[in-house]
């Protein structure tokens, strides 16, 4: 195992100076002078050359993207010239949150996809199995901003039971946070627990359909015993992946979802750069968030390796 | 008295302004309650308040501005300048000086004392080309200001201007007064730790979610503030902005006629209170005038009479948005009886390029938001029945100012914001040489009126002179207005005290609650 984890390892590490790369070139490459988005109004062809100089911008792109990728590497992944905070802080200030909300979108997703798909799968083509694949496949196609706006009017404005925007950290007041977080995680969770279904229930069916499940049922096993216990772990390899993918994906999910909760997240940060052309603050968190998505895989990869002995000794 | 203020005295007519008259603060006959706090739903995240840091306050800034600053002078209810850090206020003859006598024993929240001295570093500050401020760019009419003792200040400017007082009010970038001592301690952290003098102090940010501005309590105006405490709160998205004031999580909001189904929901519930104003200025756009085809006068003209704008305003904002024929607007005291607006007349556009002979095709800038999209798709429609076809370019915000300063465009959008007086925006928008002289147009008439309406102080005067102003760009055609500035706040009915929102700002430091 040990041997498999190094080895995972060392495929990742290219894959990361990649993404800085391309983060690196993603910033440089955007239309638009930063010295001239500094200096505005200001902005006289002296004024433009001289902090171009100033900042570096002057010097040759391979030039800039090594000293750039040496201070990132000491942690220094430098400071919004808007507002003065280095990107660490603003990050660090905004991750909790994001993550908050992607692991509760999940869980929920999981707590509505994983008993549907299981209960499809146990009378595959049946009626109630018809009807969820019908309703997993108009929830996919609900855009999440009007599946927020519709779950503000119904809980917030008409029922008054769930506020409409906001956020309080979980250390000042664990209940009110909850209270928060539940409308934007479902609106995520809603648009999640589709892909779950579908994914868990087809793998289901075709597990069902393995001798050693005929077996199973000839031995006299009660029903629930064979779905929980012998068809769903190793039908939930794909799932495993699914849920790796969908993590990702929530990141950009959060890009709308805290934009309309008003929820201080990384993706309000990233909304934010994009509009005043903050190019550090861009960068560093495009950075952030390729290296997570990139951090997760390889979690999912090492799941695979626990639920299925075969990958881990290089059979698979 | 110092000699410079002594000077001034002798040769110039004293604008009185008696001490007591505090008429912004003067509410309607109600009784103010004190106590309470408010939640204040904004657009955008507040950046910071060092002027060196973010260079321009957006309309979010300007609300948490207004509640932690004060300015020299402010607003009445009749637009008028009024005292506020400074008493009263001479000019010189030619409008060229003005000194300002100063409130005395007003202190900043961290018991820096206000004065002269205090003011003139915070503008030296903002003026100094070390510091390469884009805030320097509002100011460089300002030649110096001078601090010729404790409580006199004296502003020095390279043109005249009959209305500084009023042109200085509002609570920007540049008027805004910071505490010397705050910034210099602070250095980096000063931006978002913020120290003024006003009615409130700043005690806590979270960063994207909320600010707290509590109550001063040694505030120099006795009695005021009335509400305990102020919260902002960051919500960009519309709907759920709406949202949460129709369910009592914000007390106020702001809102724009992009977002005209609110509007008019909230029209009809009795619950909440509409604030509109109707500021001076307009949304207008500018033709470059050296390049083709809008060297020729006739591609202009044609373009501009072929716009429906009542429709257009259907088309953008339900209607809500009004028509602007000139660049002043309902809100401003220039109103004219001809104007010289051209009417709208397809036909006659046709004609016009027509005569013109060659195909009329061109790009406009446009910002990359639905509202700018739209705009883009509605004129090209219009322009397309006329013969003319004009090609999106859809650029973000930001890349605007920059792609117009260096005259990189064929035809762009552009504001006249809501200031108190025209001068300062008409003047250079419009005179030969400037910066902001999109259009690249000269013409002595033209260059003579502005000139003129600058150094006159009867009102009636000017008003000719600003209306022979927008006959003579009418005709010319160099800019068109498209709709007239209006500014809305939506609150809850309990909310109090609102003032009119001068300059788009959402002021609450002086509301209560009933």
């Amino acid at each position: 195992m040990l041997n498999f984890v190094v080895r995972r390892i060392l495929a990742i590490l290219p894959v990361l100076l990649a993404v800085s790369l391309l983060t690196f070139l993603i910033a440089s490459l955007l239309p638009g002078d930063l010295a001239f988005v500094i200096l505005g109004d200001q902005a006289t062809p002296e004024n433009v050359a001289a902090l171009r100089h100033e900042m570096g911008l002057d010097q040759p792109l391979w030039w800039r993207y090594l000293s750039w990728l040496g201070h990132v590497l000491q942690g220094d992944l430098g400071r919004s010239f808007r507002t003065g905070q280095t990107v660490l802080q603003a990050i660090s200030e905004r991750i909790p949150v994001s993550l908050e909300l992607m692991l509760m979108a999940e869980f929920i997703g999981l707590l509505i996809g994983v008993p549907l798909a299981i209960a499809c799968a146990a009378r595959a083509g049946g009626a109630f199995d018809r009807f969820m694949t019908g309703s997993a496949f108009a929830m996919l196609s609900m855009p999440s901003f009007l599946m927020a706006i519709l779950l503000i009017y119904l809980f917030a404005v008409e029922l008054h039971w769930l506020p409409a925007t906001g956020y309080v950290p979980f250390t000042e007041a664990p209940l009110a946070n909850l209270r928060f977080f539940v409308l934007p995680a479902l609106t995520l969770a809603l648009a999640e627990w589709p892909g779950i279904m579908r994914v868990l229930r087809s793998d289901m069916i075709a597990t069902l359909q393995e001798d050693y499940i005929a077996l199973a049922k000839a031995k006299g096993l009660k029903p629930s015993r064979i779905l929980f216990v012998h068809a769903l772990k190793p039908s939930s390899l794909t799932l495993v992946t699914v849920t790796g993918i969908n993590i990702g994906r929530l990141l950009g999910g959060t890009l709308i979802v805290e934009s309309i909760f008003a929820l201080p997240g990384i993706g309000r940060l990233l909304v934010g750069a994009i509009y005043t052309r903050d190019l550090v603050i861009l960068q560093g968190v495009v950075l952030l968030v390729a290296c997570g998505f990139v951090i997760v895989n390889f979690i999912v990869d090492m799941l695979y390796a626990v639920l299925d002995p075969r990958i881990r000794h290089g059979h698979a | 008295m110092t000699n410079i203020a002594a000077a001034a005295c002798k040769r110039a007519p004293i604008f009185l302004v008696a001490a007591f008259a505090l008429l912004p603060l003067a509410q309607p006959a109600q009784a103010q309650k004190a106590g309470g706090s408010i939640t204040v739903g904004q657009e955008l995240d507040i950046p910071g308040f060092d002027p060196l840091k973010v260079g321009v306050y957006d309309t979010s800034t300007f609300t948490a501005a207004a509640a932690i600053f004060d300015t020299l002078t402010t607003l009445d209810d009749k637009g008028e300048a009024a005292p506020k850090l400074a008493e009263s206020w001479i000019h010189s003859d030619d409008y060229k000086s003005w000194t300002f006598k100063l409130r005395q024993g007003v202190k900043f929240h961290d018991g820096t004392p206000f004065n002269a001295q205090a003011f003139k570093e915070n503008f030296d500050r903002q003026r100094d080309p070390a510091n390469k401020c884009r805030c320097a760019f509002y100011i460089t009419n300002v030649k110096e200001v001078l601090a010729p003792d404790e409580y006199t200040l004296v502003y020095n400017l390279t043109d005249p201007s009959v209305n500084l007082p009023a042109v200085i009010s509002i609570q920007s970038q540049n008027n805004a007064v910071h505490s010397p001592t705050a910034w210099k301690t602070k250095g980096d952290d000063y931006n978002r730790n913020p120290v003024g003098t006003g009615p409130y102090i700043l005690k806590s940010w979270t960063a994207g979610d909320r600010m707290v501005l509590e109550k001063n309590p040694n505030y120099w105006d006795k009695g005021r503030p009335y509400l305990d405490r102020i919260i902002l709160k960051p919500l960009p998205d519309a709907q759920s902005r709406f949202a949460s004031l129709q369910s009592g999580e914000v007390d106020i909001i702001w809102d724009d006629e992009n977002d005209a189904d609110n509007i008019m929901k909230a029209q009809k519930d009795s619950k909440l209170t509409v604030h509109t104003y109707k500021g001076s200025g307009a949304a207008v756009y500018a033709f470059n005038t050296k390049v083709a085809p809008f060297d020729d006068v006739r591609v202009r003209q044609a373009l501009v009479m072929a716009i429906d704008r009542p429709k257009m305003s259907q088309a953008i904002s339900n209607g809500l948005s009004r028509p602007a024929t000139n660049p002043y607007g309902d809100g401003s005291w220039v109103r004219c009886k001809d104007d010289g607006a051209l009417p709208y007349d397809v036909e006659k556009a046709k004609a016009l390029l027509k005569d013109y002979g060659k195909p009329v095709d061109f790009k406009m800038l446009v910002t990359a938001t639905p509202r700018g999209r739209v705009i883009g798709q509605v004129l090209q429609q219009f322009w397309k029945r006329a013969g003319a076809n004009m090609e999106i370019d859809q650029v973000d915000q930001a890349t605007i100012p920059s792609r117009a300063f260096s005259r990189q465009f064929q035809l762009t959008p552009w504001r006249i914001v809501d200031l108190a007086d025209p001068d300062p925006q008409v003047y250079a928008n419009f005179h030969t040489g400037s910066p902001l002289a999109l259009s690249g147009f000269s013409d002595p008439e033209l260059d003579r009126l502005l000139d003129h309406s600058r150094v006159t102080a009867d009102t009636a005067a000017r008003i000719e002179d600003y209306c022979a102003i927008s006959r003579l760009i009418n005709k010319e055609a160099i800019w068109f207005w498209a709709f007239q500035n209006t500014y809305y706040a939506l609150s809850s009915a309990r909310l109090k005290g609102f003032p009119k929102i001068y300059n788009g700002v959402i002021d609450v430091s002086t509301t209560w609650l009933e």
